[in-house]
C-alpha cells in the first residue's frame, strides 16, 4: 500500500472523471484543451463516450485523469450512468450564451448527486466565455490562433468584459446566477473558454485538490485486493501532450 | 427526460411470417415507403411454403439442395434445410418463364427461367395437392406482377447495377479503372453509347481506402465475375456456399456497395420505391428541425480522414442521406453514430443506395439501436455480456471482479459496426460479413476479439487482459489490439505462409469458427430473454428522471409521486397521446422551437384513464360472480365531472396536462380538510371564477355529487343531495342580492337567469354543513376517494436478471386470463350463476354483511388478494348478489336536465333530479359487494381487449404448425428423394 502512494510518477493516482452537459456546449473542446492544449473542430466523433487521459501534478502527487467525454445527444442520456459510475469527479458544462444549457446542467447535477458515487467532486463550468468578452484584437469572435489569444484572455480573468456591451449582450447566464447556484449545490464553479484556454486548467487543478486521494488509494488497493498496480498499463495513448505552454494555471497543475 | 415514452411496451415479437421476412431480407410492407399503397398485391397476398429440392441448370457445378420454397408475394424465396448454405430471394418480376417439367411419374418439378438467363429447377416434394395449390398461388401472384407491369422495370433497374458491366465480356469500364476500382477519368458516370449507368460511391472519385494490391482486388473481382455470371446478380442473386466464402475474404471495392444492398435486401426497397429518395428530399427542402441541426454538427466529424469528407461533395451527400432518413423516420430522426454508418457506406454506394441501406440497418438489422431510448443498443450490450459469460467465463468473471463494464469498450463496436474502432479496411470486411450473415456477426467478432486478444497477449506478455483493473486500462488494451490488426499473427513462425496471416484474418477465423454456435436464432432468443429487463431499467430510469425533474413534488413524498407517475404511465399505455406526426403534440420535439424541451402532455382521453386509476369514482367497477370465480372488471367512467377536473387542472390553458399539472392538481385535493374541500369543490364548479355559482352550476354540482355517489349503497346520499338542492335554492333565493324587491314573491314569476351569479362560497358552505352526510363526505371521503396505490399492470418484473420473457409472459397470462374470464362467464350464465354488481366508490354506508366468497377455482395468484389496500376507511363487507343476470345501473340524472332552465327550483327539486335519483335508487340492486377488500383489484383485465390479436396470432401459428401440408409421409419422401440420384445433400 505504501508503494502505491509513493511519489513516483508511474504510480500515479487514477481519477476517473466524466464530462456531462448539453450537446455543443463544448465538452469535447474543453477536454481537448486540457489534454493537448489545442482548440479545433472535433476529429473524433463521440460514440457513447470518448476516452482520454491526462496527468496532472499536484504538489508531490501525480494524478492521472481518465476522462470520459460523453456524447451530448439527449438520447445517449440513458447510457450516461455507464460512464459516471465509479467516477470520482465530474465536470458539468454549460454554455454561457445559452440559458437552457444551464437548466440541463442542473438536471445533470441532480442526477449525479442522487445516482453517482456519493463522494463525487462536481465542478460546474460555464464555457465559451470568450464570446461574452470584448475581443482585444478584432471585434466579435475572431479566429485568432489560440495560443496567441491565450495571453490576452488570461489578462482579463474574472471580471469578464465589464464594459463590453456588444459582447456581453450575448451572455444569457449571468456569472452571479450560476455561481450562486453552484454554491448552493456545493459545486466548484468556473467560467471557461476552450477557445482561449481560460479557466480550463483550473477546473482540473481545483478538482484535483478536492479529491480525497487517500480515500481513493485506500479503497482501490485495500478493499478490492487487486493484484496489479496502476503503473502496469500498456503504453499506447499514454504519451499525452505534456506541453510546457500550458503552465498558465498558476496553481501549477503541471500537465 | 420530460417525455414519457411507452413505445417499448408496444414491442411485439415477430410472428412466423415476420420471421420469414426477416430471414429472407424481404421488406415488410410497412417499411416499403410511401407511394406504393395502390399496388394491387393485397388481394393476392397469399403466402405458402413447400418442401422443395433446388438445382441450378446451366454450366454450374452446384449440388442440388433440399429445403423450403416460400411464396411471399411479390417474392419467391428458398432456403436450404440448414438455413445457411443456399438461399435466394427473387422478386417475382425477375421470373421470365415457369414450366412444369415432364418427368417420371410421381415427380413434380418446375423450371424457372430468370431475368439473367439462369435456369433453376425446383422439385416440389410435398404431396401432390399441396404442390398443385402452390403452383396455383404462384401463377396467380405472377399474373398480378405482370398486370402491374413490373416485369418491365427490371431492365431499367439492372442498368443501375455495377455487376451488369462486370459480367460483360469486354467491360467498357474496365479500361478506365484504377487498380483499386476507382475511375481514372474521375468518375463521370459512364453513360455514353448505351453502356450501363451504374450507381457507385464516393470512392469512385476519391479512391477507395486501402492498398488494392494488398486487398487483392483484381483476383477477388475475377472470382466474383465468374460467380455472378453463373448465379445471377443483384435482384436475382442465388446464394450458394461460395458466395458466403467470397464475402468472408472481403468484397472488391467496386462491387461492394451493390453486394451490400443485395445481401442486406435494401436493394428490394430501392427497386420497389424508385424516385422516393429524391422525392423525400424535394418535399422537405429547407426544413429545419432538431435532427437537421444535430446532423449539421456531425457532418465534419464523420470519417474526416477520408478525402471526400473534406470536400463539399462528400459532405453534401452525407447531409442529404442523413436528412432524408430523418424526414422519413421522424421518430428516430438522427442519432449520433448514424453519421459514421452513412459516411462509410457512401464510400461504396450512391446516395439512393445508401439511403435504403441505412433504412434496413436501422429498421431491421439493428432494431432500436438508434431510437430515442436506444433500447436496442442497451439490449444487445446485455446480450453480448451474457454471451461473454457463457462463452468466455474466465474473462467475464475477472471483469466482474474488478468491476469493469464490457460495454464501455463494446458499445461503439455495435453502434458503428466496428467502423471507427478498427482500421477502415478491416472494419469494412466485418461489415461485408454483417450484411451477408446477419447481426450475429457483430457478436461473433466481439467474442472473437476477446479470444484472440487473450491468445495473442498470452503469447506476447502474459495474461494482460486479465490484469485489467479499470475501464481506462481496458480501453487502452483494446485500442492497442485494434491498431495491431494488420500485424502478423505468427511473426516468429518459420513458415512464411503462417507469417503472412494477419491478426485480422485470425480474428475472423476464430470468430466464425469458434463461435459458429452463435446463430441469429441465438441472438433473437437472447434478445427475447433480456428485453423485459432492459425495458424495466429504461422505464425506471426515465421515471426517476421525470420525478427528479419535476419543479415541485408539492406535499407528496417521492414514493407517492412515483405512484402518480405509474398511473400516468399506464394511462399513456392504454390511451396513447396523439402520434407525434401532426406537429403540435407531445413525445417528440416541436418543429422549429429547438430550444423548447419536449414534454409529454396528455389529453382528456388519456386523463380519463389516469383518473380512473386514482379516483374511486372515476371508474366503474363491476364485481362479477359466475360460479367459478369472483373478480372485478374495471372500466373507465365518463362524466362531465371528470372533464371538468381536467380543465380545472389545466392551469396554462393548453388543453393538455403535464405530469407536473397532475401532481399539482392532486395536491390541491388530497391534503384538504373539510373547509378546503368545500372550497375546492366549489371552485371546481365555478367556471368563471367570480366567486359565485350560477343556478346551472348548482345543478351541475349536484349532478357531480350524484355521479360520485352513483354506486353507493342505501339512500343516504340521494337523500343528502336532494336536501342539498332544496336548501341551496332556498338559501340562494333568500340571500340573493340583486333580487331584493322580488324577495318573498313567487320565484316562478321572476326567475333569475340560470346563468347569473347566484350562490357564493359562504352560502354553499352553510348548505353543506347543514347536512351530516355531506359534511362527512367533504371532511374525509372526498380526499380519500383519491388513492395512490400501486398500479398492478405496471408492476414491473421484479428480478434484475434471468427474467424470462419479461412483459410478454405477462401478456400471455393476461390473454389466458381474459379467455378464462369469458369462458367462465359463459358457463356461469348457462348455469345461472353469473351476477354482476357495481362496487361503490365511497363505501361509507355499507351495511350488508358479506357471506364469505365461495371456493374459487382460480389459482391463488389469480385470485385477488383480499387486502393490500391502504387509505380506504371502510371495512371489507360483501353481499351475495341475486341469482339474476347482469345488473346494470344506468347513469343518473341525464345531463340535459341542467340546460332545462325554465323550471323553478322547487320544480327541479321535486321533479327531474330527485325523480331521476329515486328512479336510480329503485333500479339499484339491493345487494352489494364490498369495497375495501378488493382495493388492489387486478385491473389486468383492462388492457385485454388489445391483446386479442396476440391470441389469434398464437392460434394461427398453432394451426400452421400442424397444417402446413407437411406430413410424416412427405418428410420421408423428401428424405428419400434427397438421398436418391441425382439429388444428394
Ligand atoms: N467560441 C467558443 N466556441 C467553443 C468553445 N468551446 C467549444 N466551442 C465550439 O462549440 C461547438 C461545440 O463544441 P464541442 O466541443 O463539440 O461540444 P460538445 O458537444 O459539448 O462536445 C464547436 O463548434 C466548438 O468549436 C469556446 O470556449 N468558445
Ligand atoms: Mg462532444
Amino acid at each position: 500500500m505504501a508503494d502505491a502512494a509513493s511519489g513516483s510518477a508511474d504510480k500515479s493516482v487514477q481519477v476517473k472523471l466524466v464530462l456531462l452537459g448539453e450537446a455543443a456546449v463544448g465538452k469535447s473542446s474543453v477536454v481537448l484543451r486540457f489534454v493537448s492544449n489545442e482548440f479545433q473542430a472535433n476529429k473524433e466523433p463521440t460514440i457513447g463516450a470518448a476516452f482520454l487521459t491526462q496527468k496532472c501534478r499536484l504538489e508531490d502527487r501525480v494524478l492521472r485523469y481518465e476522462i470520459w467525454d460523453t456524447a451530448g445527444q439527449e438520447r445517449f442520456h440513458s447510457l450516461a450512468p455507464m460512464y459516471y459510475r465509479n467516477a470520482q469527479a465530474a465536470v458539468v458544462v454549460y454554455d454561457v450564451t445559452k440559458a437552457s444549457s444551464l437548466e440541463k446542467a442542473k438536471t445533470w447535477v441532480k442526477e449525479l448527486q442522487r445516482q453517482a458515487n456519493p463522494n463525487i467532486v462536481i465542478a460546474l463550468a460555464g464555457n465559451k466565455v470568450d464570446l461574452v468578452q470584448p475581443s482585444p484584437a478584432a471585434a466579435g469572435s475572431s479566429i485568432a490562433e489560440s495560443e496567441d489569444e491565450a495571453d490576452d484572455a488570461t489578462a482579463t480573468p474574472g471580471e469578464a468584459g465589464a464594459d463590453a456591451s456588444e459582447a456581453e449582450s450575448l451572455r444569457q447566464v449571468p456569472r452571479e446566477e450560476a455561481q450562486a447556484y453552484a454554491e448552493e449545490a456545493g459545486l466548484l464553479f468556473f467560467e471557461t473558454s476552450a477557445k482561449t484556454g481560460e479557466g480550463v486548467v483550473e477546473v482540473f487543478t481545483e478538482i484535483a485538490k478536492k479529491i480525497p486521494i487517500e480515500h481513493i488509494l485506500a479503497s482501490s488497493r485495500g478493499a478490492a485486493g487487486r493484484p496489479g498496480t496502476g503503473g502496469n498499463r500498456p503504453a499506447g495513448q499514454d504519451g499525452v501532450n505534456l506541453d510546457e505552454s500550458q503552465t498558465k494555471g498558476k496553481d501549477a497543475c503541471n500537465c | 427526460m420530460a417525455t414519457i415514452s411507452t413505445q417499448l411496451r408496444n414491442f411485439k415479437e415477430p410472428d412466423k411470417d415476420e420471421q420469414a421476412l426477416l430471414f429472407f431480407s424481404i421488406p415488410s410492407s410497412g417499411s416499403s415507403g410511401k407511394g406504393q399503397e395502390g399496388k394491387p398485391t393485397s388481394d393476392s397476398h397469399e403466402k405458402m411454403e413447400i418442401n422443395a429440392v433446388l438445382s441450378l441448370g446451366g454450366q454450374s457445378q452446384e449440388d442440388p439442395y433440399a429445403g423450403r420454397l416460400h411464396l411471399i408475394p411479390p417474392y419467391l424465396a428458398f432456403s436450404s434445410l440448414d438455413r445457411k448454405s443456399v438461399k435466394f430471394t427473387l422478386p417475382l418480376c425477375t421470373i421470365r418463364r415457369v414450366e412444369r417439367l415432364n418427368a417420371r411419374a410421381g415427380i413434380y418439378a418446375l423450371s424457372f427461367s430468370l431475368w439473367h438467363g439462369m435456369k433453376i429447377v425446383v422439385q416440389l416434394t410435398s404431396l401432390r395437392p399441396t404442390a398443385d395449390l402452390f403452383c396455383e398461388l404462384l401463377s396467380k401472384a405472377l399474373k398480378v406482377e405482370l398486370q402491374a407491369g413490373r416485369m418491365k422495370s427490371v431492365k431499367g433497374f439492372s442498368k443501375t447495377c455495377y455487376s451488369e458491366n462486370l459480367v460483360l465480356e469486354s467491360s467498357p469500364v474496365a479500361d478506365n479503372e484504377r487498380e483499386d476500382g476507382s475511375l481514372i477519368d474521375g468518375g463521370e458516370k459512364v453513360g455514353d453509347g448505351g453502356a450501363p449507368i451504374f450507381h457507385g460511391g464516393l470512392g469512385l472519385r476519391f479512391k477507395f481506402p486501402g492498398d488494392p494490391k494488398k486487398l487483392r482486388e483484381a483476383s477477388k473481382t475475377k472470382l466474383w465475375t465468374n460467380y455472378l455470371r453463373v448465379h445471377g446478380r443483384h435482384l436475382t442473386l442465388l446464394r450458394y456456399p461460395q458466395c458466403t466464402r467470397l464475402v468472408q475474404v472481403g468484397l472488391p471495392n467496386r462491387l461492394r456497395g451493390e453486394m451490400w444492398e443485395t445481401l442486406s435486401g435494401s436493394i428490394y426497397l430501392r427497386f420497389a420505391n424508385p424516385g422516393t429518395y429524391e422525392q423525400i428530399l424535394e418535399e422537405n427542402k429547407g426544413r429545419n428541425n432538431t435532427s437537421t441541426e444535430e446532423i449539421e454538427k456531425d457532418l465534419h466529424r464523420s470519417l474526416p480522414e477520408f478525402p471526400a469528407y473534406q470536400s463539399e461533395e462528400g459532405i453534401g451527400a452525407l447531409r442529404r442521406v442523413l436528412q432524408a432518413y430523418s424526414f422519413k423516420n421522424p421518430e428516430t430522426g438522427y442519432c449520433q453514430a448514424m453519421n459514421i454508418l452513412a459516411a462509410a457506406i457512401l464510400i461504396y454506394m450512391s446516395e439512393e443506395q445508401a439511403f435504403w441501406l441505412l433504412e434496413v440497418i436501422c429498421d431491421r438489422l439493428l432494431p432500436g439501436y438508434y431510437s430515442t431510448t436506444m433500447h436496442g443498443t442497451l439490449l444487445d450490450q446485455r446480450v453480448f455480456e451474457s454471451l461473454v459469460t457463457r462463452c468466455l467465463p474466465m474473462i467475464h468473471d475477472h471483469f466482474e471482479a474488478v468491476d469493469v463494464q464490457l460495454s464501455v469498450a463494446s458499445l461503439p463496436w455495435f453502434l458503428s459496426l466496428y467502423i471507427n474502432s478498427m482500421p477502415m479496411v478491416f472494419a469494412f470486411r466485418i461489415v461485408d460479413c454483417f450484411f451477408c450473415m446477419g447481426p450475429k456477426v457483430l457478436f461473433q467478432v466481439g467474442l472473437g476479439q476477446y479470444t484472440s486478444l487473450t491468445n495473442a497477449i498470452l503469447k506476447i506478455n502474459g495474461e494482460k487482459l486479465l490484469q485489467i483493473q479499470d475501464d481506462g486500462q481496458f480501453i487502452h488494451l483494446m485500442r492497442d489490439y485494434f491498431s495491431s490488426l494488420g500485424d502478423s499473427a505468427h511473426p516468429d513462425s518459420p513458415d512464411p505462409r503462417a507469417r503472412a496471416i494477419t491478426r485480422f484474418q485470425e480474428l475472423l477465423l476464430v470468430s466464425f469458427r469458434e463461435f459458429a454456435i452463435i446463430t441469429d436464432d441465438t441472438i433473437y432468443a437472447e434478445r427475447r430473454r433480456f428485453r423485459g429487463e432492459i425495458i424495466t431499467s429504461i422505464e425506471s430510469f426515465s421515471k426517476r428522471s421525470s420525478i427528479r425533474n419535476l419543479k415541485s413534488l408539492e406535499r407528496f413524498s417521492k414514493d407517492q409521486v412515483g405512484l402518480i407517475y405509474d398511473a400516468l404511465f399506464k394511462a399513456i399505455c392504454v390511451e396513447p397521446p396523439p402520434a407525434p406526426v401532426p406537429p403540435p403534440v407531445t413525445l417528440l420535439t416541436t418543429k422549429d422551437a429547438v430550444e423548447e424541451r419536449p414534454e409529454t402532455r396528455i389529453e382528456l382521453r388519456t386523463f380519463r384513464v389516469f383518473l380512473s386509476e386514482i379516483a374511486t369514482w372515476a371508474r366503474d367497477e363491476k364485481v362479477v360472480i359466475n360460479g367459478f370465480q369472483q373478480r372485478v372488471d374495471r372500466e373507465v367512467a365518463e362524466h362531465e365531472l371528470i372533464d371538468r377536473l381536467f380543465y380545472f387542472w389545466d392551469s396554462s390553458f393548453r388543453g393538455s396536462l403535464s405530469f407536473q399539472d397532475l401532481v399539482t392538481g392532486l395536491d390541491g385535493v388530497m391534503f384538504n380538510d373539510l373547509m378546503e374541500n368545500i372550497e375546492w369543490f366549489f371552485n371546481l364548479h365555478d367556471k368563471n371564477k367570480d366567486g359565485f355559482l350560477t343556478k346551472d352550476e348548482v345543478l351541475t354540482l349536484s349532478e357531480s355529487m350524484l355521479f360520485i355517489f352513483r354506486f353507493e349503497i342505501g339512500d343516504a346520499y340521494l337523500g343528502a343531495i336532494s336536501r342539498f338542492m332544496s336548501n341551496a335554492f332556498e338559501y340562494g333565493d333568500a340571500l340573493l342580492p340583486q333580487n331584493e324587491e322580488d324577495a318573498g314573491e313567487d320565484a316562478l314569476t321572476t326567475p333569475i337567469e340560470s346563468n347569473q351569479p347566484y350562490l357564493n362560497l359562504a352560502t354553499f358552505r352553510m348548505v353543506v354543513l347543514a347536512d351530516e352526510v355531506l359534511e362527512s363526505f367533504f371532511e374525509t371521503d372526498l380526499s380519500a376517494s383519491f388513492r395512490l396505490e400501486p398500479v398492478p399492470l405496471m408492476e414491473l418484473p421484479a428480478t434484475n436478471s434471468g427474467f424470462l420473457g419479461g412483459i410478454w409472459s405477462n401478456i400471455a397470462t393476461e390473454d389466458n386470463k381474459k379467455l378464462f374470464h369469458k369462458l367462465s362467464d359463459e358457463v356461469g350464465k348457462t348455469i345461472g350463476k353469473h351476477h354482476v354488481v357495481h362496487r361503490p366508490s365511497i363505501g361509507r354506508y355499507t351495511r350488508i354483511e358479506e357471506p364469505r366468497a365461495r371456493e374459487s377455482l382460480l389459482t391463488p395468484g389469480m385470485r385477488r388478494s383480499p387486502s393490500k389496500s391502504s387509505l380506504s376507511p371502510t371495512s371489507p363487507t360483501a353481499a351475495e348478489a341475486p341469482p339474476a343476470a347482469a345488473v346494470s345501473t344506468t347513469s343518473l340524472a341525464p345531463s340535459t336536465a341542467s340546460t332545462d332552465t325554465t323550471l323553478s327550483p322547487a320544480e327541479y327539486n321535486s321533479l327531474s333530479l330527485v325523480q331521476a335519483a329515486n328512479a336510480a335508487l329503485m333500479e339499484r340492486t339491493p345487494f352489494a359487494i364490498d369495497d375495501a377488500g378488493d382495493e388492489d383489484d387486478s385491473d389486468e383485465d383492462d388492457s385485454d381487449s388489445e391483446e386479442d390479436d396476440g391470441v389469434l396470432d398464437e392460434v394461427d401459428a398453432f394451426l400452421e404448425a400442424h397444417d402446413s401440408g407437411v406430413t410424416d409421409a412427405d418428410r420421408a419422401l423428401a428424405k428419400d428423394l434427397i438421398n436418391a440420384e441425382p439429388v444428394k445433400q
